[in-house]
């Protein structure tokens, strides 16, 4: 009902069928366009696109008749994959604008506005926001604004792109609209004409019973639109957890490299969609559907968060020549886990950090370098085994919640003690020969021409862990002066009686 | 400080010397500097020899620490310091190039500087011997100074402490008194 207060927005893509398609292959929009279904010879037209519409091709045509109406009409298969990924794809762009909608039907979106005025402005403005969002993932709008979501709907099909009825007066705005600009079904349109219906005006004139009673339910609903009514309720529609972008093949692929085209098409899609609704994916799942029927999917987890096609898609190509699909793909699915995307101020008096995006790009670039195992930061393992550590994803930002601390260490004069010594580490450990006497280290020997007299020995500090358990571990560890100046962590293994060694002081 | 002579932003350090001359304590104690006042610190350590036990304790701050393991291959390893001296944001990136480092190609070495000029970033490369020739604002040797054992009787019962002599080899617009400096570490 009209209670002057509300306002709703109509957001609609026409043609749906074909925009679909046309943003999976945007080269298409120059030209006539026709989406077809079934197989020849009893191939037919589903949807036609604003250039084969102008040359007279229209759903429900056979595809032989379509071409003599428009020689150059381009035919694609019919791909629910791709209008599911643009219906979604044109929610999570009208959620951008308003928190509050409704998936009325494919490329069909009900917003509403209450409050956003103090956000964006006046309706206009509102409705212009919510082309620029549709448009930023490849699909083509016109909005309605009315004060129900009939009278915006009808606003969105007919006069400029951006439609705006004013408040209380959508009736009469209504009022003026000839029903030839409306799509109604065939016999609906033939009894308007024998009744002498010109305009929604006429149709909301007559008495809505008497309607009903000749024309059922279908005229009911033509009735309310006439008169601008909503009788059901406005169904919020809530995002899914994840996000799914999808792509049909018209011919099979068997490579690698062929492949990674359509990924990263796919890629760029959801990646302009994850823009809209400021995200970036964390862990994204690739899903191929293969010719023999099955499906292969791999899933890839990011080291840092990433809103950027160009890194995912190669860390994707690696990932698949890994593990190449067992059969020609005819369809490619990607589904991304989502985490929002940080804005991070940083604080006046602390040093800069790198930026998340520059960060994000620079750790999937060393990934693809030196392998995601390598790269991280340390993290210490509440352990007493010597060098137990592990390597998790780095974070710039991870810290920042701590103060920083004053540095007092470095500030050296000639006898001050700049800090404990450090250790490099020899992984694997080195396994050596040990000559002892007295049971201390006295000569150490291997195979690589090592033979020194030990200088000095300091030890042994006797370590063990996990006797309870199968991987136990006990050392004995020395520290040991060659001749030539350096100084070594020694390790005897006395499980295995084996000396190691394990590090050197430096 | 001697860690504001040894780290430069924009400018290549580096810090050669012998197996235990101290050359790993001092890239401990820049990476404290960095982490303990907020900073980034990136490692790239070709032969994976970093020790992150001895880091902590030597109060660095390990979750401000990206740690790239080269596992020996030097020409990723040279290709990740190039990408982090690009990014913008790191206080310092320091490069491991381990014991027996071939020196960089001239246009490498001088693509590295331009790369920390631009970014701002301090890099310091740690190695046995000089790599980085001519692009280097610093280079600083360490040498072992004495080694300090603590115990009575004949037999230590454990190391004490090094002392490390850092000997300016060249300085280009650098703040050092070209004095040698003296620095003790406790184990």
């Amino acid at each position: 009902m009209v209670d002057g207060l509300s306002r709703l927005a109509c957001v609609r893509v026409e043609c749906f069928a074909a925009a679909a398609v046309e943003r999976c292959e945007p080269g298409l929009r120059e030209q006539p366009l026709a989406v077809v279904t079934g197989a020849p010879p009893v191939t037919r037209v589903v949807e036609a696109n604003a250039g084969a519409r102008a040359a007279g091709v229209r759903p429900g045509l056979a595809e032989a008749e379509a071409l003599v109406r428009c020689p150059t009409l381009v035919r694609r298969p019919a791909s629910p994959e791709a209008e599911t990924a643009a219906r979604h794809a044109l929610l999570e762009a009208c959620l951008a604008v308003s928190p509050r909608l409704e998936d009325a039907a494919p490329g069909l979106v009900h917003a509403d506005l209450a409050g956003l005025e103090r956000l964006f402005g006046d309706d206009t403005e509102i409705g212009r926001r919510f082309r620029r969002h549709a448009r930023a993932v490849g699909l083509e709008a016109r909005v309605g604004i009315a004060g129900t979501r009939a009278a915006a709907g009808v606003a969105a099909r007919v006069g400029p792109p951006v439609h705006v009825l004013a408040p209380g007066g959508e009736r009469a705005a209504l009022a003026t609209v000839a029903l030839g600009a409306l799509e109604w079904r065939a016999e609906l349109a033939a009894t308007f004409a024998r009744w002498g219906l010109a305009t929604l005006g006429d149709l909301g004139a007559l008495p809505r019973h008497g309607v009903g009673a000749r024309l059922g339910p279908a005229g009911l609903a033509a009735h309310d639109l006439a008169v601008g009514v909503d009788r059901t309720p406005f169904r919020v529609w809530t995002p899914p957890p994840f996000w799914e972008e999808a792509q049909g093949l018209d011919w099979e692929i068997d490579t690698v490299p062929a492949l990674v085209p359509v990924l990263e098409r796919v890629l760029a899609r959801l990646c302009a969609r994850l823009a809209v609704a400021h995200l970036l994916i964390e862990v994204l799942e690739v899903r191929f559907a293969l010719v023999s029927g099955g499906h292969h999917a791999r899933s890839v987890a990011l080291a840092a968060p990433l809103g950027e096609a160009g890194p995912i898609v190669a860390l994707l190509a690696l990932e698949i020549e890994a593990s190449p699909p067992p059969a020609a793909v005819t369809g490619v699915a990607v589904s991304a886990r989502v985490v929002p995307r940080q804005a991070v101020p940083g604080g006046l008096w602390r040093p800069p950090v790198p930026a998340p995006r520059d960060l994000a790009t620079v750790l999937t670039r060393l990934t693809l370098l030196v392998g995601g195992a390598n790269v991280g930061t340390p993290v210490l393992v509440d352990s007493h085994r010597p060098d137990d550590y592990t390597l998790a994803p780095f974070d710039g930002h991870a810290a920042e919640d701590d103060a920083p601390s004053a540095e007092r260490g470095g500030e050296t004069t000639a006898s001050a003690v700049a800090g404990p010594l450090a250790l490099r580490r020899l992984r694997p450990p080195r396994p050596v020969q040990v000559d002892t006497h007295d049971g201390r280290p006295a000569r150490v020997r291997d195979a690589s021409g090592l033979d020194a007299v030990i200088e000095t020995a300091a030890g042994p500090w006797r370590l063990s862990g996990r006797w309870w358990d199968t991987p136990a571990w006990a050392h004995d560890e020395w520290d040991i002066a060659l001749p030539d100046h350096t100084v070594w962590r020694l390790s005897h293994d006395r499980l295995n009686n084996q000396w190691l060694l394990t590090a050197l002081y430096d | 400080m001697l860690i504001d002579r040894l780290l430069r932003q924009g400018a290549i350090t580096e810090l050669v010397g012998p197996l235990s001359s101290g050359r790993t304590s001092v890239l401990t104690l820049c990476l404290r500097a960095a982490t303990r006042r907020g900073a980034c610190a990136a490692l790239v350590d070709v032969d994976h020899t970093f020790d992150p036990g001895s880091a902590a304790a030597a109060g660095v701050d390990l979750r401000r620490v990206l740690w790239v393991r080269g596992e020996g291959r030097r020409h990723d390893a040279l290709k990740a310091v190039d990408l982090l001296a690009r990014c913008p944001g790191f206080a310092l990136v320091a490069l491991d190039v381990g014991e027996s480092a071939p020196r960089l190609p001239l246009d490498a070495a001088f693509r590295l500087r331009q790369a920390a000029r631009r970014s701002g970033v301090a890099l310091l490369v740690l190695g046995a011997r000089r790599v980085v020739g001519g692009a280097a604002a610093l280079s600083v040797r360490t040498r072992h100074d004495r080694l300090a054992w603590v115990g009575s009787g004949p037999v230590p019962h454990r190391l004490a402490g090094m002392r490390t002599g850092l000997h300016v080899v060249r300085k280009q617009g650098a703040p050092w008194s070209g004095k040698a400096e003296r620095l003790w570490w406790t184990a």
